[in-house]
């Protein structure tokens, strides 16, 4: 094979269960990937090893936080024989072999990398070790059964021959890579289910991490943007007379998404900006207050036009029993990330690049694209470390919004979001309302459960913005609306979580009424999950009650003896000595199945002043096989301080069409005093892996709830919780 | 013109003296270990030392700073004792605040170098971390409490 050839790099694919690591040649459809030297040994587009030894992987995904990095690392350092630390890695570029073979976009969301990715990484070890141990043997003329890869180095089990990789690159980048390599048995694991360094921590401990906010190429300026405070309105007209006079400031003019300022520096930029003054058109109709939206959607729930997703047949015990009800309530949320967004721009000769930390590289891509109306392929994007994701940075609002500004300007440029920007002008976790009753039977089983669930759906907004990326360019935006509306219909993501109750209940119903906004709505830490979890898992608290059944044991009972579920309740109740918490405590458990994992939390409390005060948190995860056992169990600890962030204080109210939360003070957040000790369980299991980013934040606001409702006796059915 | 000590050398510059430190740092000074996060003071990121003390830098006019010893993450030197238990315990998870976590940490120890959890807790409940890594910030400022001692003195010379 060529060496031309060898920079034509593979496509990966999962084909009848069957992992393929090919080559993607000239011939075939997409553009080549050159990354690295020709002098390189590069196997797949995710590996190279250069001359000097020095190994190299491409992240195919986001770190935002949640350890991507080191467990894919951790994977390939496994059956490639190597110390992790020996793995240095790059954000991968947009390219093709680089989409996520299930999504088919480069994004990262789902909590999906590792169950995606562990087998393919894997591969990719394997692979390059393999091709490396035939280069050995052709340089030592000896069978593959008398070599062994280990700590780098390809060794003869006489010893006499010991190489070290870097010298095996010149021979083994012009070999064919070994592929369909048999992986290590879990017995002979060496870092997987073991290594608990995280592989960024040193350069964001040292204040050398790279995000967004820290690009800054030759000449870049800095751009503020006044944006109309109502999502679904424009400039109308400005006057930049004062702006213009500030000391430090280059030019102020109108773009497409509001009024740019750009200065050198944010502050001589932001400082101008207070000095615009800007007209913006009106508010048009819709839905513009959330005293309105609540009425839309009470009304929803009280109309019956709704759209089922599952209808089981009904319970013959229909009408019978004691029927239990409630109505649930959650608000709008921000993603409050710490890193403010942002990105830079520089224009190339017809097109772009862009420094961005983003979810969605290839979103990015095409919002630029679009913005310049050049090809896709006329975009870069450098990827960087994201100072907190959550969902918030798959949307590619602020790509969009500095390409434009680099448009009118033509210099460099970087665009940053204030707080209260980011605050004000988020993709809004969407309220929901949900109506949920069932029948209590004297025998102790449960009846007619139906959940009828109103709101914003996410997709109708969400899924045109991600087909623009995947369909080719020239298809007009008309006809993916229309499929946005048509799955808002039923969004998968406004009942997630509600509609696969693992409960044995019989005659269960789950039905949905979309009520749209005009209010930019996305996906956050778990999406529907994080409001299906606190109606279901509350209503089940509320059936135990009524069946005056302990709130385990109800669980435990109807569930089936063998699952998940039980498993990891068992577990959490027993890290947690369940009912037998200590004088003036109480606890509230709850479990839920998300992203693949199963998840049981004991939320333990105690009254101050007739406030909840979080005394300790218990938690069991069963993820199948855990690849860095400290990142999960940062995972869980992290999903639960953010939903018992948004369970006690989270809220976005609107006023006519605009945001009223501005900052940290008005939008907060748990702080190091009011979070309290957790206890972790990771279930040991050797199935394969599945979620974690986000798995462990559904369960903990119903549990909250739950021991709210053991203190005090009163049920709570809204968020953020209201005392008294 | 305002000049300053950071990290050990004498800096000079021109810049409108009501300007944040913060904006100082990273816009004239390419230090961009310290972070922008709200702008008012409320969440930490930007925390810098100020003559050893731990100051909210984003709210602070680089005038404040005008003769005085200003002290960023980058001055840390990476191998500080609190540096060192932040690798070892895995602290970070998207590290965007993690430079503010620090900096306030080593002010708390400068003052205080043997704080226990309620200690800890109180002088670090300005620094938000969206990412929930309070505990492992509790625990890594805990091992560093029990086995050393902080030396202020050595902010200067580094």
């Amino acid at each position: 094979m060529s060496l031309t050839r060898r920079q034509f790099i593979r496509n990966v694919s999962v084909t009848g269960g069957a992992l393929t690591l090919g080559f993607q040649l000239t011939a075939c459809s997409g553009k080549p990937l050159q990354l690295g030297s020709e002098a390189d040994f590069q196997p797949d587009a995710f590996l190279r090893i250069e001359p000097d030894g020095a190994i190299i992987l491409q992240i195919p995904k986001a770190e935002m936080g949640q350890g991507v990095v080191t467990g894919m690392v951790t994977l390939v350092a496994e059956e490639l024989e190597v110390h992790p630390e020996r793995i240095g890695y790059a954000m991968a570029p947009v390219h093709s072999a680089f989409a996520d073979p299930e999504m088919r976009l480069q994004i990262t969301g789902g909590s999906a990398s590792i169950r995606v990715y562990h087998e393919i990484l894997r591969q990719v070890g394997a692979s390059a070790r393999e091709t490396l141990i035939a280069a050995a043997m052709q340089q030592s003329g000896l069978d593959r059964a008398s070599l062994a890869a280990r700590d780098g180095r390809v060794r003869s089990t006489d010893g006499a021959v010991d190489l070290a990789y870097a010298d095996l690159v010149a021979i083994a980048r012009a070999l064919p890579v070994v592929s369909d390599v048999a992986l290590k048995p879990a017995d002979q694991w060496q870092w997987i289910g073991h290594y608990d360094q995280r592989v960024d921590a040193q350069a964001k401990t040292d204040g050398s991490a790279r995000f967004g906010m820290d690009a800054s190429p030759e000449g870049c300026l800095t751009a503020v943007l006044l944006r109309c405070p109502w999502f679904d309105g424009a400039v109308e007209s400005f006057n930049a007379e004062h702006a213009l006079e500030h000391p430090g400031v280059v030019a102020v003019f109108a773009t497409e998404h509001g009024v740019a300022v750009v200065a050198e520096g944010y502050w001589p930029a932001r400082q101008a900006a207070g000095k615009v003054e800007v007209t913006f058109t009106p508010p048009g109709g819709g839905l513009r207050d959330s005293a309105a939206i609540t009425e839309a959607l009470t009304a929803a729930l009280d109309g019956d036009d709704f759209a089922s997703v599952r209808d089981d047949p009904a319970s013959a015990k229909a009408g019978q029993g004691t029927l239990v009800s409630g109505r649930y309530a959650v608000p709008f949320l921000a993603h409050a990330a710490m890193e403010p967004l942002n990105a830079t721009c520089r224009l190339t000769e017809g097109g772009c690049e862009v420094w961005v930390g983003s979810q969605a590289p290839d979103l990015a891509q095409d919002a630029a694209s679009r913005v310049l109306d050049v090809p896709r392929e006329a975009v870069v994007i450098h990827n960087q470390f994201l100072g907190g994701g959550f969902g918030r940075r798959a949307a590619a609002d602020n790509v969009a919004e500095v390409v434009a500004i680099a448009r009118e300007l033509k210099r460099p440029v970087k665009l940053v979001w204030s707080r209260e920007d980011d605050m004000r002008h988020d993709w809004y976790r969407p309220p929901m309302a949900g109506a949920i009753e069932a029948r209590v039977h004297a025998d102790g089983s449960i009846s007619h459960w139906q959940h009828r669930i109103a709101g914003p759906s996410i997709n109708q907004q969400v899924l045109p913005v991600l087909m623009g990326a995947m369909l080719p360019q020239w298809i007009p935006g008309g006809p993916r609306q229309l499929v946005g509306d048509f799955v808002g219909k039923k969004d998968f993501a406004s009942v997630e979580g509600s509609k696969e109750l693992p409960y044995q209940f019989d005659g269960v119903s789950v039905s949905y009424h979309n009520v749209p906004v005009p209010v930019p709505l996305g996906y956050w830490r778990s999406v529907g999950h994080s409001h299906n979890a606190f109606v279901v898992e509350s209503f089940v608290d509320e059936l135990a009650h009524a069946a005056g059944v302990d709130p385990l044991e109800f669980r435990r009972k109807h569930l089936a003896a063998d699952s998940r579920e039980r498993r990891v309740l068992d577990a959490v109740a027993a890290a947690a000595s369940w009912g037998n918490a200590p004088a003036g405590h109480y606890q509230g458990i709850a479990v839920h199945d998300s992203f693949q994992s199963c998840v049981a939390e004991v939320v333990e409390i105690s009254l101050v002043d007739g406030k909840p005060k979080l005394e300790h948190v218990y938690c069991a995860i069963d993820c199948g096989q855990v690849i860095n056992p400290d990142i999960v169990r940062d995972q869980m600890i992290g999903g639960i301080v953010f939903a018992l962030s948004a369970a006690l204080h989270g809220e976005i109210t609107l006023k006519n069409g605009a945001v009223e939360q501005s900052n940290y003070h008005d939008y907060q957040l748990l702080r190091q005093t009011d979070t309290p000790p957790m206890t972790v369980v990771l279930i040991d299991s050797a199935a394969p892996p599945t979620g974690v980013g986000e798995p462990g934040t559904p369960p903990a606001a119903p549990a909250l709830a739950n021991a709210l409702f053991a203190a005090t006796g009163e049920r709570q059915r809204r968020l953020p919780l209201r005392m008294g | 013109m305002v000049a300053f000590s950071l990290n050990g050398r004498n800096v000079e510059l021109k810049v409108d003296p009501a300007t944040p430190l913060l904006w100082v740092l990273r816009d004239h000074l390419g230090l961009t270990g310290t972070r922008f996060g709200c702008g008012m003071g409320l969440c930490g990121a930007c925390t810098v030392h100020l003559d050893g003390a731990a100051i909210r830098s984003c709210s602070t006019p680089v005038s404040q700073a005008a003769g005085r010893s200003v002290t960023t993450i980058e001055g840390l030197g990476g191998d500080h004792p609190l540096q060192r238990a932040w690798v070892e315990h895995n602290v970070p998870q998207c590290g965007y605040c993690q430079s503010g976590q620090i900096m306030s940490a080593a002010a708390l120890l400068a003052s205080n170098p043997q704080p226990d959890e309620e200690n800890i807790r109180q002088a670090m409940s300005g620094n938000l971390c969206r990412c929930g890594t309070y505990h492992k910030v509790q625990r890594a400022i805990l091992s560093v409490a029990a086995v050393e001692h902080w030396q202020p003195a050595a902010e200067d010379a580094s």
